[in-house]
Parts: C-alpha cells; structure tokens; sequence
C-alpha cells in the first residue's frame, strides 16, 4: 500500500483537531473522575507483545484475566471459575464463566481464551516477554464453550502465577484479529474501564464499562467501577508531577522522587503509599567469568567489605529497604534466612582481598597486584538510572575505595550497553526485575540466561553452575508451593555464598495520592489499580 | 537538445533557472541528511535487532520473525538503497518499535510541534519588534536595562523557564494547566518558554541594527519632511534593520527544533520531541530517518521563503541582478 500524501492530510487534521478544541485554565476535574500523573508510556499498549511494565499499567483497567492472585501467593478465580492440572502437569483444563462480555460485544468462551494464548505465542506477534513466560506453550483446544484445555511440553509451575497478569489479559479475538498495527494504540477487553482515547506523549482516558459484573475474587467490590472516568497523564519530569499533585491538577502521581517524599508527608491534603515489587531487587551483578570477580574471594569482599543497608537507609529515607536476597521480600519464596547470613566485616574483606593477592598499593591507595590496579569497570546507563541510583553507585564507589577497589562507574548509552553486555566486557552491572514468582531466580542465575548475541539473558553473573540449575528445572515441575519454596531457598542461599549477586535495595512502588482518593488497589505486581477507586469532594 | 540549452541559458528563464538550481541543492540536502543520520545510527555501537529486543527475553521464533520483517539481516548497503529508494517515492515506512507507518507517526505528532513552534516565533516577532522599536537610541539607563535582560534571557536554560512558569503560573496560581495540549491555554506557558531566548536574541540584534539605521543620513531627511519619531521608526528604520534579523530567524529554526523537544517533554505536549527521542534510543531508523527528512525539509522551505521575504523588504534585491 502506497503512503504517499498521507502526511500533509494528516498534519492538516491534526493541526484542524489542536486548534478547534476549545480552552479554559487548569480545571478541577469532576468528582467521578480521577486524574493519575505517570511517569512513563508504553511504545505499543498491547500487553501481549510488550514487555513494558507501562503497557501492563495501561492496559489493566481494561482487561480482566483468567485467574487473580492474592496477597498471600493463592491462585484465585477471575474468568475462570475452577482449574485442574493432569498428573503429568502438562495440560490444564479451566472453566470459564459464562455471562462475561466483551466490550464489543464479542462472547468471553473458550474460543477467546484459545485466540489469546496462541496470539501470544505467535511468532508474528513478537511478544517481548509474555511468550516467555510460557515458552513450552504447544496449544489449547477448545472442549466447549465453557472449557478450555491449555497444553504443554513439559511442566511450567510459574504459568498460573503469570496468568494473572495483565501481559496475559484477555482481549476481544475480534480486536486481535485488527493486527499489531491496531493493537499497538487499542485494546478491547472486558475490564471495568474502557479506552475512550489515546493520545501518545499525552494521555489516555477511560469510561466505566456498565456492563461490568465479573470482577476478581480477590477485590471487595462487586459490579461496575466506581469512577465514571480514569485519565492516565503522562508526565515524564519529576517536578512537573509532583506540581501536578500538589495544585491539585493530578488526584494521583506515579513514582514521587524519594528526595521530595518527605515534602508530600508534610502535606496536609496528600499522602504517600508504597508497596514492595516483587520479583529481582535492585542489585548490582559481578561478572565470574572473567576480570577481578572471577576470584570468589574478591566477590565475597566487595559483599561483606561494604555496608549496603547503611546507604540504603540514608539515601533513602527509609523508603526502600535494604535488600539482601536477589529475590524481593514480596515474592513468593523469598528467604527470609539470607537476612542473617550478610554481616558488614571491612576487616575480613581487606583480608580476602590480601589472599587474593592484592595485597600492594599505590600511590592513590588503591590495592594492586603485580603493579596492576584493583579496577572493576561497570557500564553505567546514566542517563536512564532512576530513582538517584547514580548518587547511590557514587556512596558504593566511595566505600569501596575503603577497600582499596577502584570502582569506575562508566557512562554509557543503552546502544553502547547491549553489546558489551552480550559480550560479557564488564565486571559489574547493575540489574531489577518486577515478576511474580520465584522463578525470576531462573532468568537471574541459570546456565541458560547468559546472554549471547544472539539472546538476551538476564543473567549478568554470566552465573553457572550445575546444581543451581538443577534446583531451578526442579521448581518448574512441581506445583507444591513448599517444594518449590525449598527449591529456591536453597538457590538463593548458593548464590548469596558464591557471592555471585550483591543485592541493594528492594524497589517500590511510591504512590502519591491526594486524601480524596480512596479505594485504589495494587496488582500482584505492585502497580496501583482503579476498579474500587473513588473520589470524595473537593 | 541546442535549443533546450539554449533556452536554458537564455535571460527569459532566469527566474525558473533560479527556481529549478534552489530546488536540486534542497534535494541534495534532503538526500546528505538521510545518508548522515543513517550512517550515524548504524555506527553508533549496538545492532538494530539489540536495540529492538533490549532487556528482554524474547523466543528464537519471535526473535527471526523481528529480523525478517525488518529486513535486518540484509547487508547495510542493500538497506541504505532500499530506505533511500522508498523515500525516493515518498513512502517513509513503518516504524519498528511502534508498530505504525512513519507517515502516521510523524503526521500526528507534526501538528503539535508546529503549532508550538509558530506561536513561539511569532510571540518572540512580536516581542522583540515592540521592544526593540522601543528601546533603540534611548537613554542609557534604559538600554543598559533592556540589554541586560536580554543577556540573562538568552543565558537561561529553557529547561528552567520552563519549571518556573509552570510553578508560578500554573501550580501555584492555577491560570494555566500544566500538561497537556488541548486549547489555547496549554499552548501559553510552552510557546513563552520557548519564545524567552528567541527573543532575547532578536530584540538585541534588532535595536543595534536599528540604531545603526536611526544615525544614517536618509533618517536625518525624513525628520526634516517633519515626519513623527515613530513613523521615522517604522517606516524607514525597522525596513534596513529587518534584513540582519531575517538571517537570524533562518537559523533559529534550528535552536526552535531542540528547544521544542525540551519543552514538549516538560509540559507532556505531543509532538516530535519525545517520537524523536525514544526512536534514537531504540534505533528506530524509519522513525529517526522520516524526522530527518521532515525536518530538513522544513528547513529548507523556511530558507525559501525567507529569501521571498528579503525581496520584500528591500527593493533593490528586485530590480535585474
């Protein structure tokens, strides 16, 4: 299809739309309406192809999924009212709920749930992450209308948990058959929102779904939402949110900067929530491969020799806590016993630094070996590190020149990042990861995620090792949450001894709200949800 | 093929001459534009196929079906004179990250930042022109005022102005929304942070060139028909004193396009900063080369008719040449 004088129509139309809207100050938003200010927008919205934490966010008021997951890790109904998994766990039979509606009126049966695994699973939609997360997807037949067997090639514990995410969201087959080129800017689904409008760089508006009825167990409320109108604004600038939420423009704003938290506190009519993502902490990965963490004994000095937690509560506040798992305290099998096996001793740090053989010094007071300097090169992406993470790497730095380490944080752009990472040319990285399930330790530590050029792994450790794997490949296959519990206590005590992850944080989610808002809710993955939201008088 | 040399030459088709030369050397221009943004993007370190997936893990199946849609694997050459070929016909493509023709991406996102971009320049016009008409060849204490505004107005980050106004005028008085881009009022804050240095700029080229122009001879004659300060200054001054600031306003443009993505970001306005931005970041070369071309062009068109313009002004550019 030719494209040729498209252009001059369409920025003639643009133009016409700008300058026809008419204007009037910053006004208050109606009471049936909530205004949430985020940081961040999603390249295309459908959640089944993009890996973006934002298209989840974007797209979770607007489709419902086949199972919820409660606070506690249980697997709770949503469109499907019951689940079996055969005893060889590789085929899983759901019942679905017959009275749900899409919003263009196509049926929810067995057909749409068949239509939305395989487009997930389709090549063609090159799905970023959801495929992933169900790689030995081989198909589902329909039984009847309202049952649906999903297959497998092998057994894959952590489907159910991933199905309640938005990146497996159910969505009208009838709108997935538009195409990527559609999806990429409308999703229809069965959610309690609607999408009235997107406008990319701008914002995106919603209207309540009156028809809605078929809400999660694990929410409070039942039947339509409560807000007439949810807009998402996006504004990426820190200060212009946060001045957004305190004239009152924005009921709600995404990611408050931790310097300014306390400010919101001290504000009267504004409050601040947070909530611990699960998944990988923010921590920073040491390449065993090659370079000065090849040496165990370095690893473990740069891990014991520098106080973490102290850094963490000073920069921030208290906000986020201090991490000593690669695995976040709010996932399902988090240790909590990696707790009490970290100690800060700078003394036994310099002395496995001294058995390592650095034990000379230059003229800077750096350690050196054989007239060579302790260097750890790490390719820092400056210019996309929230969250004050550069002033963090510049307090690390500082006490490791303590130790006598020469931490050189880089300044490279993501383009510079990737093939060095795939390369392997770097002695640390940094690294986070929201998921809901312990399997993250998979993508973190398996033999299988080192990346080459040819695959990414999150791997950064360039980590393996056999036993770790075996662990790993044991969780897949059973559903016993114990076992699986068991399984990667025993991965994440292995790695935090192999010193092969130092752990920094746990991230957060910070939610600045205005005291007028009440009801709204958090995903498995810690992202704010509106169906039982509301707004009291202005 | 003498004779269409010959008319070529002759004196009767200077004119179309004039035209057709100015319209290859833009063509040349547009054509340098995208041969350097290619080759910039393509040595910058990092493949496409890198930049598309990113942190992610995406199955081998997805992964080829990325490379072939794309065209990714063929030898950069073969890609370069497919891209130049294609804009050749005027298809710019489908962009690789957005899931969008580059026509669409760009045609809604145009609007905006020109919208933006012509209330800016023709605020910084206005401006400057009032301020200069009335500050040249005043006293001392009022031109050392004005020129010192002037300097911290150009000296100003963009960036800043912006977070002011917005903090005053918007969060702290409420007069103005602060995001967004729907009506009259969304476009005040904006268009004034980005006119802030524009004028700046302008209004002290302006006055100095004005002054220059109030101490010629021909102004001493005018006085003496009687004519009113302000007409000498209108009439007869202001034309020799546009000719410098027409030059200028050619190439403000170009600090018109990065102020504007600066803006656009701040005040959540769509437009091609941010498309810009993000597709550089993922190497979304159709996004990144239509942007080029669009924006070359536009340069290129402002040039001509700010040529148009100096015929305007000064008559004797009209007479033969």
């Amino acid at each position: 299809m030719s494209r040729r004088g498209l252009l001059v129509p369409a920025v003639l139309a643009a133009l016409a739309l700008t300058l026809s809207a008419a204007g009037c100050g910053a006004r208050q938003a109606a009471a049936d309406t909530l205004v949430f200010a985020v940081d961040d927008e999603p390249l295309v919205l459908d959640p089944h192809a993009s890996p973006q934490d934002s298209a989840a966010l974007f797209t979770r008021p607007v489709l419902d999924s086949l199972v919820s997951l409660g606070p506690d890790g249980r697997i709770e109904p949503w469109l499907a009212t019951a689940w079996s998994i055969s005893p060889d766990r590789r085929t899983y039979t759901f019942t679905l709920r017959e009275d749900v509606k899409f919003s263009d009126g196509t049926r929810f049966d067995a057909a749409a749930v068949k239509a939305n695994l395989d487009h997930i699973a389709d090549p063609k939609t090159q799905s970023r992450l959801a495929a992933h997360y169900m790689e030995p997807y081989t198909g589902s037949t329909v039984v009847d209308a309202r049952t649906v067997k999903v297959h497998f090639a092998k057994p894959h514990a952590p489907f159910l948990a991933a199905l309640s995410e938005a990146f497996f969201g159910m969505q009208s087959p009838a709108s997935l058959r538009r195409g990527p080129d559609v999806l990429a800017r409308h999703v229809v689904g069965s959610g309690p929102f609607v999408i009235e409008r997107y406008v990319p760089h701008q914002e995106i508006v919603y209207r309540r779904n009156p028809d809605y009825r078929w809400g999660p167990a694990t929410a409070r409320h039942t039947g339509p939402a409560r807000l007439a109108r949810l807009k998402f604004t996006i504004l990426t600038e820190d200060s212009v949110r946060l001045g957004a939420l305190t004239s009152g423009q924005a009921d709600a704003i995404a990611s408050v900067p931790p310097v300014t938290v306390r400010r919101v506190r001290a504000n009267p009519r504004l409050r601040v929530e947070t909530r611990p993502a699960p998944g990988g902490v923010y921590m920073y990965l040491p390449n065993v491969t090659r370079g000065v963490f090849a040496d165990r004994r370095v690893r473990e000095a740069f891990r014991i020799g520098i106080d973490y937690p102290t850094i963490v509560r000073r920069l921030y506040f208290g906000l986020f806590d201090p991490a000593f798992s690669p695995l976040s305290t709010s996932t399902p099998s988090y240790d909590p016993a990696t707790r009490e096996r970290w100690r800060l001793d700078r003394a036994a740090a310099g002395r496995l630094l001294d058995e390592a053989g650095w034990t000379g010094r230059d003229r800077q007071g750096y350690r050196t070996r054989n007239g060579r300097r302790l260097v750890v090169r790490w390719p820092f992406q400056r210019s996309v590190a929230r969250e004050q993470r550069a002033e963090l790497a510049e307090l690390v730095q500082a006490e490791a020149r303590r130790l006598g380490i020469d931490l050189r944080i880089g300044n490279v752009s993501q383009a510079e990042y990737f093939p060095r990472y795939a390369a392997g040319d770097y002695d640390l990285v940094d690294y986070v990861g929201r998921r809901i399930d312990g399997d993250m330790l998979r993508n973190l530590f398996a033999t299988s995620f080192i990346s080459t050029p040819d695959r990414f792994g999150q791997n950064g450790a360039r980590y393996s090792d056999r036993r770790v794997d075996g662990w790993l490949a044991a969780a897949l296959a059973t559903d016993d949450q114990a076992e699986r519990a068991d399984l990667y206590a025993r991965v994440q005590r292995r790695v935090m001894d192999e010193s092969a992850a130092f752990p920094v944080y746990v991230p957060a989610y910070v939610l600045g709200v205005s005291k007028t808002v009440h009801g709204i809710g958090w995903s498995p993955l810690a992202y704010p949800t509106f169906y039982e939201a509301w707004v009291s008088d202005r | 093929m003498k004779t269409l040399w010959r008319h070529w030459t002759s004196p009767r088709f200077r004119v179309p001459r004039a035209v057709l030369v100015r319209l290859g050397t833009s063509l040349l221009v547009l054509w340098g534009a995208v041969t350097v943004a290619f080759a910039a993007l393509h040595l910058t370190p990092g493949s496409v196929e890198q930049a598309l997936v990113g942190p992610n893990t995406i199955t081998p199946q997805a992964r080829a079906e990325l490379v072939t849609e794309y065209g990714l694997d063929e030898p950069l050459p073969v890609q370069y004179g497919r891209l130049v070929g294609r804009m050749a016909r005027g298809d710019l493509g489908e962009s690789y990250q957005l899931h969008q023709p580059v026509a669409e991406a760009l045609g809604s996102q145009l609007g905006p930042s020109l919208q933006l971009a012509g209330a800016a320049m023709a605020l910084a016009v206005a401006a400057s022109l009032t301020l200069a008409l009335l500050t040249a060849g005043r006293g001392r204490l009022v031109r050392g005022l004005s020129s010192g505004i002037e300097l911290v107005g150009v000296s100003i980050p963009t960036f800043w102005t912006a977070i002011v106004l917005l903090t005053v005028l918007s969060f702290q008085r409420g007069w103005f929304p602060a995001a967004g881009a729907d009506g009259v009022t969304a476009l005040v804050l904006p268009a004034v942070a980005v006119a802030v240095p524009l004028t700046a700029l302008l209004t002290q080229l302006l006055r100095d060139s004005l002054e220059l122009a109030l101490d010629e001879p021909f102004v001493l004659t005018a006085r003496a028909r009687g004519l009113s300060d302000l007409a000498v200054r209108l009439r007869h001054a202001l034309r020799h004193a546009l000719l410098p600031a027409l030059t200028l306003a050619g190439w403000m443009f170009g600090a018109l396009v990065g102020a504007l993505v600066v803006v656009e970001e701040i005040f959540a306005r769509p437009g091609l900063g941010r498309l810009v931005l993000t597709a550089v970041e993922g190497k979304d070369l159709p996004v990144v080369m239509g942007a080029v071309l669009v924006t070359a062009a536009l340069y290129v068109a402002v040039n001509i008719v700010l040529d148009l313009l100096y015929l305007v002004v000064d008559p004797r550019l009209r007479g033969a040449r």
